[in-house]
């Protein structure tokens, strides 16, 4: 099994976008005993993934909620150095 | 914010658009205030340190007729003091990863190439340049104390040169602010020194800079792939044991010293010992701080708010040991409080564009 943030990370090449709330859902199945995988949590791992060049936003909404959804992905390159440093999503945990 | 946080591909609604300007504002600020924060917690750990290395065996120890050659009162009890605090503040790491969930993920996240790049960088950051650090000062003098405040000028470069990370004109002068401050509170010590190998001390000063450089901005880093609290666990091992099993009985060796007697006496020390428990709480604290602020806000500013430990560390000092303790000696000389102005006045620049905030202030208008 790899670290929490790592599936975090190797969960955003996979996919063109995805918000907190699709990642927590995702990761649930494997991950859901981790108290850490809030969708708090979750979102302060995205941006601060942003902030260092991993992860771009792609865009916003408001959810039925009136609640934000920010969505990330992975560009080439910053897919291309998580695939790097965490071995990708294929890679054995 | 970088700019690959704030690439927003489609336009959204204004409500959305104001809720992600709410959201942003808020991780900003939180991210300053860990940083702000990390270089708080730094300078009660240092004050804390100070005060349990200044108690029960330590007084022994620091005395003249204790025994010990120059060289052991140098360098094997700065070595010892930080090797006890860094191994009770691996310890405290350990019980609060355990307490949030985080335990299995330390040896899931050591096994891994960032894992082995941030112990890497914990021991460059943590003996190695606590080394070199106590050596600048014994060769130079205090002149070194503002030289080591380098470091933030230092990890924003690297961030820079290796990450990519901003760095302009702007954020230079406020880190140069933030310099001269550090500057202004370093050169009280600067009279009563008379430097024999001044140039050596700097340059061991340097080392001691460009180490914790490295560290803040390769660990800042790291904290975008390992989670910070995971992070600072994998730090304050690492830095504990390779005090405790390389430095001291390097030290121990060359100071013809007693180091494993030394290292009992140290943890069993009743009058000290709880300190250096609080002080390994504080550095906890301080560390893990100070790698979530830099991943947060970037290198340059993150390692500029934290570069306050040098207000910090003189004023905890002066609390903790002057006014609570009744020291003599370690009261806050005036200059250290008008630096700490002109340090924030260096943290704001580098945070804020003053055009941007004066051309909000028109619109605004």
């Amino acid at each position: 099994m790899k670290p929490l943030n790592f599936a975090i990370l190797d969960y955003m090449t996979t996919v063109p976008e995805a918000c907190a709330e699709d990642v927590v859902e995702a990761l649930a199945p494997r991950y859901g005993r981790f108290r850490a995988l809030t969708v708090e949590s979750v979102r302060t791992a995205l941006l601060t993934a942003a902030v260092n060049g991993l992860l771009e936003e792609s865009r916003c909404e408001l959810d039925d909620d009136r609640d934000l959804r920010l969505y990330f992905r992975a560009h080439p390159e910053g897919a291309a150095t998580i695939i790097k440093y965490t071995g990708g999503p294929q890679s054995r945990d | 914010m970088s700019t690959q946080a704030s690439r927003v591909a489609d336009i959204p609604s204004p409500a959305a658009a104001a809720a992600r300007r709410i959201l942003f504002r808020r991780y900003r600020t939180y991210g300053i205030a860990v940083a702000v924060l990390s270089g708080m917690s730094y300078g009660l750990y240092s004050a804390f340190m100070t005060l349990g290395m200044s108690l029960g065996v330590w007084s022994g120890w620091y005395e003249g007729d204790s025994g010990l050659s120059p060289v052991a009162t140098l360098f094997l009890l700065s070595a010892l003091g930080a090797a006890v605090t860094d191994c009770f503040s691996a310890l405290w790491a350990l019980a609060l990863a355990a307490v949030k969930g985080k335990l299995g993920d330390v040896p899931r996240s050591w096994r891994t190439r960032p894992g082995a790049i941030m112990t890497l960088a914990a021991f460059i950051g943590g003996p190695l340049a606590s080394t070199c650090y106590v050596l600048g000062l014994q060769n130079a003098g205090s002149v070194v104390v503002p030289l080591s405040a380098l470091c933030p000028a230092i990890g924003a470069i690297l961030g820079r040169a290796i990450f990519g990370q901003t760095l302009n004109v702007r954020i230079m002068a406020g880190i140069l602010i933030c310099f001269a401050a550090s500057f202004m509170i370093g050169s009280t010590g600067l009279t009563d020194d008379a430097p024999a190998h001044l140039f050596l001390g700097l340059a061991f000063g340097l080392l001691a800079a460009l180490g914790w450089g490295i560290e803040g901005c390769v660990c800042g880093y790291g904290t975008a792939l390992i989670d910070p609290e995971v992070g600072i666990t994998i730090r304050q091992i690492t830095s504990g044991l390779s005090n405790l099993l390389l430095l001291v009985p390097l030290f121990g060796w060359l100071g013809g010293a007693d180091a494993a007697g030394m290292v009992a006496a140290a943890f069993t020390d009743g009058q000290s010992v709880g300190w250096f428990v609080v002080a390994g709480l504080c550095a906890y604290f301080a560390f893990m701080l100070w790698y979530q602020g830099n991943a947060m806000c970037g290198a340059a500013l993150g390692m500029a708010c934290n570069g306050a430990f040098s207000f910090w560390g003189p004023f905890f000092i002066w609390l903790v040991l002057g006014v609570c303790h009744g020291m003599e000696g370690k009261n806050m000389p005036p200059i250290a409080w008008l630096a700490s102005l002109v340090m924030v006045g260096g943290i704001f620049l580098i945070a804020v564009d003053p055009l941007e905030l004066f051309r909000r202030g028109r619109q605004g208008r």
